[in-house]
């Protein structure tokens, strides 16, 4: 009796440290965020109270009214959006339909050529991105929508990912569609991409977080504030309106909200996404 | 069957001509560009870039003293961050694994919300919460009667501070993937282990954690493409300061070229990196290959 | 006229490997024919070709009087049912069946017609609206079927469509494709199949005739019971038939009155008059020598009968229930009998003396060097 009352203590006590340990782990990761969502519905004067408050006494939301009325918050926020939303489109198709001729097709070359891509994966992106840079510059593409979209649409590590998912597909699929008369376009068209789905959803919310917080590439090439995406805006709140955390924590919140959204209703598919084969040997 | 050229063209063509025009032959041209002067009057008048060899190179090894300090940064953080990443994650995904853990969806998400949260953004809450005088952090601390440091402004701490917050945003990741590399580890191997007596911690440390060795591999090497990338966090935390005590690698080439338009000595420099990650992820696989 | 043809029809691989050294076959109208063979005998990759899923890279297939070898699958007037069904799971049962139909831009009217009818016919109308992965395996496979149905073609093509099923599925699926040859024959439509299967079972049992491949070269082509009454080779010989056929070299010796077969040294058997006759010939050369198991009877111990009564030990008996194999040596020679005499059950392991006679007009003499059967020559 005495000791199975003493592993019941014992047991417990592993318990509360378990769950103490990871609460404060959890803390510590999410404290930016909560005083990020706190500070942004803060009064001005509020704000730099010391002691600090956690939750503010006069909630307000004229930070948020702020920043979308007297500076330009629209603006940046429209062109992230349509930027992501066109890059995330034109990735998955380009890179669906080259990681099923990588898969699927028999071609001469096919495995070297598909191993010098993986091997660029190395490359740093700051190497391609000086003559890419002098490359747009001769073209007129610096400040456009094109110049910011059009290096990131092929992606090597999507091609990668769709590679694998598409080697788990039976080539039976494709031959019993040959047999029932489909040409290689209605076939890739009305069976093999409807198979990708899961695929698909998982790269292409993995391509949109990219593009969304993309940075060093729209400040080489976007220099004028008409083109500045939500993160290059951000860092104008940083330089103009250095005092008013209010503002800033309110802009770093409308940079974050959404993506955490579309996490928490995709969870099963982001998490997927990083699995981008390497692990599985 | 053997594959008709067209149809195999209407697949392969979009991806190839996007990959060559903005993957392979910027590469190509970088390595051109590493053996050029090239400044910002070429963008007028291409005559005026001149071949000087491999001058940019031995610049950079030799002569140039900021470099030789972006590099040892970058080095300290690679070294630092990484194992610490790793470690705190493999630790994080025993814990929200444990049997005995409830919430874990919770912890999983919410040690998720680092890494896809917007470093620009992030890194504007830190630098106010990070601030020596009137930030959050030393405030709480001071509840417990430490004194923090001057965490971004001080020439010794800044490159610390760098490392906790990219480790914050690496652990997330990670963690869920050593979960997924957890749970994949058959109990049967475990049970054996204990009924040859061995103790919890040993059965983590003898059959467990080799059992994972793919998964480290893996996030070993991903990790240390990213970290010795590093740019957007002493962008945004310390413009590289104080007195270049967290300037990158990468930061230095973004200055090089789109600060002061030296086109070829910035790709020389990237060049340089390339090198150095290719030679670094060789290593780290030899290191497994030589444990296995 | 759905007939099928093989002219000198070959298979090379790009890394040089032959797979199909010239085969010639005649498939006739509305005929039955199975492909069997042990893996690797290149059954599935024959049938490909005909299917036009892989390249011919020597000879000539005609199905009717057209040649076909550059053809693309749909112009073959082929319908293929695949081992792991290969129904797109993102479709219906009811779209899966009239993909093709609808590839085909046939008027809506006639593809519903079209899919009904099979639907009926195969007894899954009420799994129309299904998706694969909600039906069980027996289920996937009519589904299966049902699909190459739908298309009406000359030539009906199976890879091993049974495989993937439990032993009581396979027996039902088995006799319901049976079943629909008959059927689809009987409604006066062409239905010429072509079964590859490496189950000998399947092989014997739905076959009108039976083509036996090994290592891209056919071996016989015959009626079931032709196959495995007059195997034409030891391959034959040895791969149709459960347990195998006993298979041993012995030697010919001539006698006075016939032949004589020594086997395992010392123990000799008397051929009858009808096989001594092909043995002329070999005096003194080894051959192989095929029995099969049930031509091997269980006697009375003291049965001296020479020339087919010979007396070895038992080293294990597997009681089957209707039916015993008595696994047994000659002088370290393992030969099998079968037998339904309840005697058997009180035989024991290692008991020695126990009297086998040979039914010897039933057994079968092979060449040494070219293992045709020197019988049927």
């Amino acid at each position: 009796m005495k000791k199975n009352l003493l592993r019941q203590w014992q047991k417990r006590g592993t318990v509360l440290s378990l769950h103490s340990v990871l609460f404060v782990a959890l803390f510590i990761m999410c404290l930016p965020f909560l005083w990020m969502l706190s500070t942004s519905f803060k009064t001005s004067s509020e704000v730099l109270k010391f002691p600090p408050t956690w939750i503010p006494h006069d909630f307000t939301f004229e930070n948020y009214v702020e920043l979308f009325k007297a500076i330009d918050f629209i603006h940046p926020f429209y062109n992230s959006v349509i930027i992501a939303l066109v890059s995330v489109i034109l990735s998955v198709i380009v890179c669906s339909l080259a990681a099923y001729a990588f898969a699927k097709f028999n071609f001469k070359g096919r495995d070297k050529l598909f191993m010098v891509l993986l091997g660029t994966m190395m490359v740093p992106g700051v190497v391609m991105q000086i003559p890419t840079f002098l490359l747009m510059k001769a073209l007129g593409l610096i400040n456009s929508y094109t110049g910011i979209i059009l290096p990131g649409i092929a992606s090597v590590g999507m091609i990668f990912f769709f590679r694998q998912f598409l080697s788990t597909i039976s080539n039976d699929y494709i031959e019993a569609a040959r047999i029932d008369g489909a040409g290689e376009i209605r076939i890739f068209w009305s069976i093999i991409l409807p198979m990708m789905r899961p695929a698909l959803v998982a790269q292409g919310i993995f391509a949109f977080t990219a593009s969304w917080n993309s940075f060093m590439w729209p400040l080489i090439i976007a220099t004028d504030d008409r083109f500045y995406t939500l993160p290059l805006a951000l860092t104008q709140l940083d330089g103009q309106h250095a005092s008013n955390y209010g503002l800033s924590m309110s802009g770093a919140i409308v940079v974050i909200i959404p993506l955490v959204i579309l996490f928490m209703f995709t969870q099963k598919y982001f998490l997927n996404s990083m699995n981008i084969g390497g692990v599985k040997e | 069957m053997k594959t008709n050229l067209r149809s195999l063209l209407f697949f392969l063509s979009p991806a190839l001509i996007l990959l060559s025009v903005f993957l392979l032959i910027p590469i190509g041209a970088a390595v051109y560009m590493s053996f050029n002067k090239i400044g910002v009057e070429a963008l007028i008048d291409p005559q005026t870039i001149s071949f000087v060899g491999i001058t940019n190179y031995t610049q950079i090894i030799f002569h140039d003293e900021l470099f030789r300090k972006a590099l040892l940064n970058t080095v300290i953080v690679l070294v630092i961050a990484m194992p610490l990443t790793v470690a705190l994650s493999l630790s994080l995904a025993v814990l929200i694994n444990s049997k005995l853990t409830k919430f874990s969806s919770l912890f999983r998400v919410g040690f998720y919300l680092p890494a896809i949260s917007n470093t620009i953004a992030v890194a504007l809450v830190w630098k106010w919460l990070l601030n020596g005088d009137y930030g959050l952090i030393n405030y709480l601390l001071s509840l417990v009667g430490i004194n923090g440091p001057q965490w971004l402004t001080n020439e010794h701490t800044a490159i610390f501070t760098i490392i906790m917050l990219v480790v914050w945003k690496g652990i997330g990741p990670n963690t869920i993937l050593y979960m997924a590399a957890l749970s994949s580890v058959p109990d049967s191997v475990k049970e054996a282990a204990e009924i040859d007596g061995a103790s919890a911690w040993q059965r983590f440390i003898k059959i467990t954690v080799p059992m994972l060795a793919p998964t480290t591999t893996y996030i070993s090497i991903m990790l240390l493409i990213g970290y010795l990338q590093l740019f957007e966090e002493p962008f945004m935390l310390t413009g590289g300061g104080p007195v270049n005590s967290t300037t990158s690698i990468v930061m230095l080439i973004y200055n090089e070229a789109f600060k002061y338009f030296n086109f070829g000595y910035a790709s020389a420099i990237s060049m340089v990196l390339f090198f150095i990650i290719f030679a670094v992820s060789l290593i780290r696989i030899k290191l497994t290959k030589l444990g296995s | 006229m759905a007939t099928v043809e093989l002219k000198q029809v070959t298979k090379e691989y790009p890394n040089g490997y032959k797979a199909v050294h010239g085969i010639d076959l005649q498939i006739r109208d509305g005929e039955f024919m199975v492909f069997v063979g042990p893996s690797g005998c290149a059954k599935s990759t024959t049938l490909r070709m005909i299917a036009g899923l892989e390249e011919i890279s020597g000879g000539e297939i005609y199905i009717g009087n057209r040649m076909i070898n550059n053809l693309p699958p749909k112009d073959r007037g082929i319908a293929m049912v695949f081992q792991n069904y290969a129904l797109y799971p993102h479709m219906s049962v009811y779209e899966n069946m009239a993909f093709g139909l609808k590839v085909a831009k046939l008027p809506k009217a006639e593809i519903d017609k079209r899919v009904r009818e099979a639907a009926e016919k195969l007894e899954i109308t009420e799994l129309l609206h299904k998706k694969p992965k909600e039906m069980s395996g027996g289920q996937r496979q009519r589904v299966a079927v049902g699909r190459a149905i739908v298309r009406k073609p000359d030539v009906f093509l199976f890879d091993e469509p049974l495989s993937n099923l439990d032993a009581k599925l396979r027996v039902s699926m088995r006799i319901r494709i049976t079943q629909l040859h008959k059927e689809l024959q009987a409604a006066g439509q062409t239905a010429t199949m072509i079964y590859v299967t490496h189950d000998q079972v399947e092989a014997m049992t739905m076959g009108d005739r039976i083509c036996i491949l090994n290592y891209g070269k056919i071996m016989q082509v015959d009626t079931p019971l032709n196959v495995y009454n007059y195997p034409q080779n030891k391959f034959v010989a040895g791969f149709i038939g459960s347990p195998a056929m006993n298979l041993i070299q012995v030697r010919v010796i001539k006698t006075n009155g016939g032949v004589n077969l020594r086997l395992a040294d010392e123990l000799e058997l008397t051929l009858p008059p009808a096989k001594a006759q092909y043995l002329l010939d070999y005096d003194g050369k080894t051959i192989w020598f095929g029995i099969r198991p049930e031509h091997i009877s269980l006697v009375n111990a003291d049965d001296n009968t020479t020339g087919s009564t010979i007396h070895g030990a038992v080293e294990i008996v597997e009681q089957m229930g209707n039916e015993s194999y008595i696994h047994f040596s000659l002088n370290g020679v393992s030969l099998v009998a079968r037998t339904a005499q309840f005697g058997s059950q009180t035989l024991q392991q290692g008991q020695d003396r126990v009297a086998f006679r040979f039914l010897l007009e039933h057994c079968h003499l092979f060449d040494l060097d070219t293992e045709e059967n020197i019988g049927l020559k």
